[in-house]
């Protein structure tokens, strides 16, 4: 028992119809496949229609994302077997450092400017010891520009910050753990951008990593 | 749908139900996750890295979130697995969609935070009313037939919830954040027109077997304990996360 009665057969589409339907759906599948699901996902775009679209930008972010993160893992596991010998050197210096440059809060110790071409990517930290505190000031012109503030070292990793569009912005980052604590940056923007980084307080080193 | 469907892997080993299981474990691990060093990958990823007005991305998005959520799919085929005049088909679609489509915009737009293993429950839950309502039991048990018409519309919004839920997991921009809502909307809507005409082929094909009525019955009960699986994993994952 159902809350329906059989349906009469008159009233089903013909096997004609299914049939036409079927093929119909086949070639929507394939259309769509090659048009909209190749570009979007995996930024393969053999007829040029995903670009026109807009969907292979989207593939080779989600490719380049994937990549990434595979590389990352990589590291990650290279990390936890490879050395901590220097942390305590850092430690140290970082002491040194911390405590030579804590009175001159007006000026900034460091700073760093480049240009990113669109897609281009960058990369900028600051050598921390656990507690240390430094502030920035970031500023972009010309474009705008996507950033992950972030932090590893010693097998961990940690996300201050991310933004995507920014044009700017100042803050100051706690150190999570003993390691190297800054940015990446990508220009995801349709034009050039300059970004131009200023540091200050307790930190050892800034390192440049691309 | 980051973490919500983990459960299901779980569960998966168990072997119990190996081929439906199979089949759903592979949805769950195809989902986009989030990995160490905070890299964000997949549909999520580029929705982060991404600012300002892209109507056709997320009309894509949209179209993907429907066709690749089975829990909708399931819904969708319990409603439409009785009806086979167009004209029935189309004023029961219309009103899941317009169901589904208030809350998922209302709860973007005013951040609707609920829990997304609770709203994943009840739409399981969803599946499994329907699965029954189409074995006649309502009538059995209660002596009378419930709305069928209220209950879509009803379960339509929670749908819609459960949508707004894994929006606002994606963290859209707010640069162009209504006009890609909007075109998320629509994919969600194209996605569900691609998945019926695919459901109703197939219905076509198989309602004028001879046996339909028969196979109707276990395909229902079928539904039904799909359904009761889903709710059970997102009880499941709802207790493992408090």
């Amino acid at each position: 028992m159902h809350n329906a009665p059989k349906p009469n057969i008159e009233d089903l589409p013909t096997p004609a119809q299914l049939r036409r339907s079927t093929i119909i759906a086949g070639i929507g599948a394939v259309a769509i496949g090659l048009m909209v699901y190749l570009p979007a996902e995996y930024g393969t775009d053999p007829i040029g229609v995903g670009s026109i679209l807009g969907l292979t930008e989207m593939g080779e972010i989600k490719t380049q994302l994937a990549e990434e993160a595979e590389a990352d893992r990589l590291l990650d596991l290279e990390a936890a077997g490879g050395d901590q010998s220097s942390s305590l050197l850092n430690d140290i210096f970082g002491l040194f450092v911390g405590a030579a440059h804590a009175q001159d809060v007006e000026v900034w110790r460091d700073e760093t400017s480049f240009t990113l071409a669109p897609g281009d990517t960058a990369e900028w930290k600051l050598v921390m010891t656990e507690g240390q505190t430094a502030q920035y000031r970031v500023s972009v012109e010309g474009g705008r520009i996507n950033f992950d503030l972030h932090g590893h070292g010693g097998g961990q990793s940690v996300t201050y910050e991310r933004g995507r569009g920014s044009t700017g912005d100042e803050g100051e980052i706690v150190a999570a753990f003993d390691g190297e604590h800054g940015w990446f940056w990508r220009n995801r923007d349709s034009q050039a951008a300059t970004v131009t980084v200023q540091v200050r307080g307790e930190y050892s080193e800034t390192i440049q990593t691309n | 749908m980051t973490s919500g469907y983990w459960g299901l892997r779980a569960l998966a080993s168990r072997r119990a139900i190996a081929l439906t299981l199979a089949v759903l474990a592979l949805y769950a691990s195809s989902v986009a996750q989030v990995l160490a060093h905070n890299v964000t990958e997949g549909d999520a990823g580029y929705i982060q890295e991404i600012w300002g007005v892209h109507i056709i991305p997320f009309i894509y998005l949209g179209a993907k979130h429907m066709v690749t959520g089975y829990d909708h799919i399931l819904f969708l085929l319990g409603v439409v697995f009785f009806l086979y005049r167009m004209k029935d088909v189309a004023i029961y679609v219309s009103i899941f969609a317009f169901g589904h489509s208030v809350t998922m915009l209302a709860g973007v737009w005013f951040g609707w935070g609920i829990n997304a293993y609770i709203i994943d429950a009840i739409i399981g839950l969803s599946v499994v009313y329907k699965a029954l309502d189409n074995l006649g039991v309502y009538q059995r048990w209660f002596g009378f037939q419930p709305d069928t018409k209220a209950a879509t519309l009803i379960f339509g919004l929670f749908h819609g919830t459960g949508l707004a839920t894994k929006i606002l997991e994606y963290e859209i921009a707010e640069d162009g954040l209504l006009a890609n809502l909007l075109a998320f909307n629509v994919g969600v809507e194209v996605g569900q027109l691609l998945a019926l005409f695919v459901i109703l082929i197939v219905m076509g094909y198989w309602r004028r077997s001879p046996k339909f009525m028969t196979q109707a019955t276990y395909a229902n009960i079928i539904m039904a304990l799909l359904g009761v699986l889903l709710t059970y994993q997102q009880i499941a994952g709802f207790i493992a996360s408090t």
